[in-house]
């Protein structure tokens, strides 16, 4: 026990005072201040009014004004029907002249510098006016009459409302990637730290000193406990600038997240299957981080245990939207995918408790194996070097 | 004492040890001799845990050696390693604590350290930033800051200046006074000769000599008698001792190989006789000489 809380105080100090976790801590926290704030400051940015002039007949012209105020800015309005010029449109620094007459019904032209905006919104803005001259009803009672209410009432338990399942699918999307960051990113950095070891030729002296279980389970203790870190540290920033449900670009506001928008339910499933689905993964990871004899191969032993980590995360995606195909509900089951995906099925609709209770017991099963697998690879790669060995060395190790 | 009795290692086809025996009583210095590919490595890590032997026994002081005990011994791998971002004073304290040690010893110990080793001005930088010689000067700290009871060092000279090879030998000395058990693996005969009080030679996975360097030099079949002058007079006594041959001349003097029972004060009295002697030397192998007959017998 000394010897797994020696390791894991002097490795935690050193990964907290290491670029790559500041660095990865830094561009976690602007990816989500990107995230949260993108969706707003475009629609800000789409929504920048053009500059018309309208013209129309005096009888139309405040009701054709009060109806195009919305998406326009009117710098200016006359009654004069004469054809403009693009020096008429300089002269008010505007980017269309919208031309109303009135002869059995009102007909619109549109003089424009750019005639490919969707300049059809001004006919549908004048269609009440239009009814309105037409039938003598009044443009009040024509606004209500063209708007029936529809209210959605939820079948499924598991939400109250159209707007609260909106919210969760949102909320499961944001804490899928966090998910999804924290587990990739931090076995990646165990994975380096465990190369870092045996290419710096430290790993012999460390082994003779103490069991390598402790060491390389307290490299794992020290990844999780800088997860969990980053993890407080990115969802508080998320709540402070704002959660967006980035698929649905709906904003959900923080404090209804922490007066119920996210479950207790969700919260516990995401930190155990948070801490199966990273065991898991870093433990391979410095399994396999243990076989290289140079950082630069890194990259290319890491990919048979990322891709079904990005495979999954895409499952997880698909889950979202149809959370109890088939065959969804049967990869929530399978290890190293379950994590993702067993969550993205109890963020958005009502999992048996059976279902994951077994999810959980399979996971933790395969973590007890990938543990005993990496510990055998770990014990060996650490002492390894030269030629790297093939897969079917490999195997014979895990098998030993 | 630690016995190592017939330790044999596989790594799947590859025999790397495959029948050592020897003995290290306590607090002597121990000569770990080979070339390379001979084995030494992996013995060593044998008697460290580190690897487990598919046969034989490692045992010190009559128990066999486990992970308490090995907190206890020291190791300076033949391929150096340390944090390079990690402080001189932290890497130091941190294998320390590794060991066993609590504070404030590993304070005291690690400041004794980077004194005796005269490392004071790099205490607070990160070990990349030192030169090669006082790294492995860090490494030998970060090995021995616990005190071990016995400590196997790797090459421990091997790219060092003269200056601190001399520093480093003086603290393995130390060492040995306070009771450390050292066991010395490197290439530099002359340095295991004044060093150890015994040796064993490994080649190819097998003791081939073993013992005090009396005993290797007593089972060497022949010594060799430098005499001066060298002139034909000399030359005539020396052919007529029984089974010497001549080895070679120099302006002064003359090189015979004669048998190491020779009677070497009858012979001085016969070139006394014989001529005006001024040099008579029985010259004793050296552990070079050894090393070099031992390892040629094998190949």
């Amino acid at each position: 026990m000394n010897d797994f809380i020696v390791v894991y105080s002097t490795e935690l100090m050193r990964r907290i005072k290491s670029r790559p976790f500041q660095i990865g801590l830094l561009i976690g926290i602007v990816s989500i201040a990107l995230f949260t704030k993108l969706p707003d400051l475009l629609r800000n940015a789409g929504s920048h009014q053009t500059n018309v002039v309208l013209a129309a007949p005096a009888a139309v012209l405040d009701r054709a004004k009060a109806l195009l105020a919305n998406d326009y800015a009117i710098v200016a309005t006359t009654a004069d029907a004469t054809t403009p010029n693009a020096a008429s449109l300089k002269s008010h620094d505007a980017s269309a002249w919208i031309a109303i007459t009135d002869a059995k019904g009102l007909k619109v032209v549109v003089y424009a510098k750019d005639p490919s905006k969707n300049w059809s919104t001004v006919g549908r803005r004048l269609a009440p006016l239009n009814v309105a001259l037409a039938t003598d009803v009044s443009q009040a009672r024509l606004a209500t009459l063209m708007s029936v209410p529809v209210d959605v009432q939820a079948l499924d338990a598991h939400f109250s409302s159209a707007a609260q399942a909106d919210a969760a699918e949102g909320i499961a999307f944001t804490l899928l990637i966090f998910l999804y960051m924290l587990i990739l990113i931090n076995s990646q950095l165990v994975m380096s730290s465990v190369a870092e070891e045996k290419t710096s030729r430290i790993a012999e002296l460390l082994v003779a000193s103490i069991s390598p279980v402790p060491l390389l389970y307290g490299k794992i203790a020290v990844a999780t406990t800088l997860a969990l870190l980053q993890l407080f540290i990115w969802v508080t920033v998320g709540l402070l600038l704002g959660a967006n449900g980035m698929h649905t670009g709906r904003s959900i506001d923080p404090g209804a997240i922490l007066a119920g928008g996210v479950t207790a339910t969700e919260i516990v499933s995401f930190l155990i299957l948070f801490l199966l689905g990273f065991g898991q993964l870093s433990m391979l990871m410095a399994g396999l981080g243990s076989l290289v004899n140079r950082t630069e191969d890194l990259g290319s032993v890491s990919i048979p245990v990322v891709m079904p980590v990005v495979f999954a995360f895409i499952l997880a995606i698909v889950a979202i939207q149809v959370p109890d195909l088939p065959w969804i509900v049967g990869v929530s089951f399978v290890p190293l995918v379950s994590p993702f995906v067993m969550f993205a099925r109890i963020a958005v609709t009502d999992v048996p408790i059976w279902q994951i209770a077994l999810c959980v017991a399979i996971n933790l099963v395969a973590l007890w194996a990938i543990a005993i697998a990496a510990g055998k690879l770990y014990r060996v790669g650490m002492l390894l070097y030269g030629r790297a060995p093939n897969f079917k060395q490999v195997w014979q190790v895990i098998r030993s | 004492m630690l016995t190592v009795d017939h330790i044999r290692k596989e790594f799947g086809k590859v025999r790397a040890v495959s029948d050592v025996s020897f003995e290290i009583p306590t607090g002597i210095t121990f000569g770990l001799l080979g070339p390379n590919g001979a084995g030494k490595t992996t013995t060593m890590r044998m008697i460290l845990g580190i690897l487990t032997p598919d046969a034989g026994t490692i045992t010190w002081n009559g128990k066999k050696v486990d992970g308490t005990m090995r907190r206890r011994f020291g190791y300076l791998p033949e391929e150096r390693g340390l944090y390079g971002k990690m402080k001189v004073r932290e890497q130091i304290a941190f294998f320390g604590r590794l060991h066993g040690m609590v504070e404030p010893e590993i304070s005291k110990r690690a400041n004794s350290w980077i004194e005796r080793l005269e490392i004071g001005q790099y205490a607070d930088r990160p070990c990349a930033e030192l030169s090669k010689g006082n790294q492995q000067k860090v490494q030998v700290a970060c090995a021995a800051v616990h005190e071990p009871e016995f400590l196997i060092l790797d090459e421990p000279f091997s790219g060092l200046d003269p200056v601190n090879a001399d520093m480093l030998l003086a603290v393995f000395n130390d060492l040995k006074a306070k009771g450390t058990t050292l066991v010395l693996s490197s290439h530099q005969m002359w340095q295991l000769e004044a060093l150890c009080e015994r040796f064993c030679i490994i080649t190819a996975g097998e003791n081939r000599a073993s013992g005090t360097l009396a005993d290797l030099r007593a089972a060497w079949a022949t010594r060799v008698l430098r005499v001066a002058p060298g002139d034909d007079a000399v030359r005539a006594v020396l052919d007529r001792v029984p089974g010497a041959t001549f080895v070679t001349t120099d302006q002064d003097s003359v090189d015979y190989a004669v048998p190491s029972n020779t009677d070497f004060s009858a012979v001085l009295k016969a070139l006394v006789g014989a001529a005006d002697i001024h040099r008579f030397d029985a010259i004793e192998p050296s552990l070079h000489d050894i090393y070099i007959r031992t390892i040629g017998e094998v190949a």
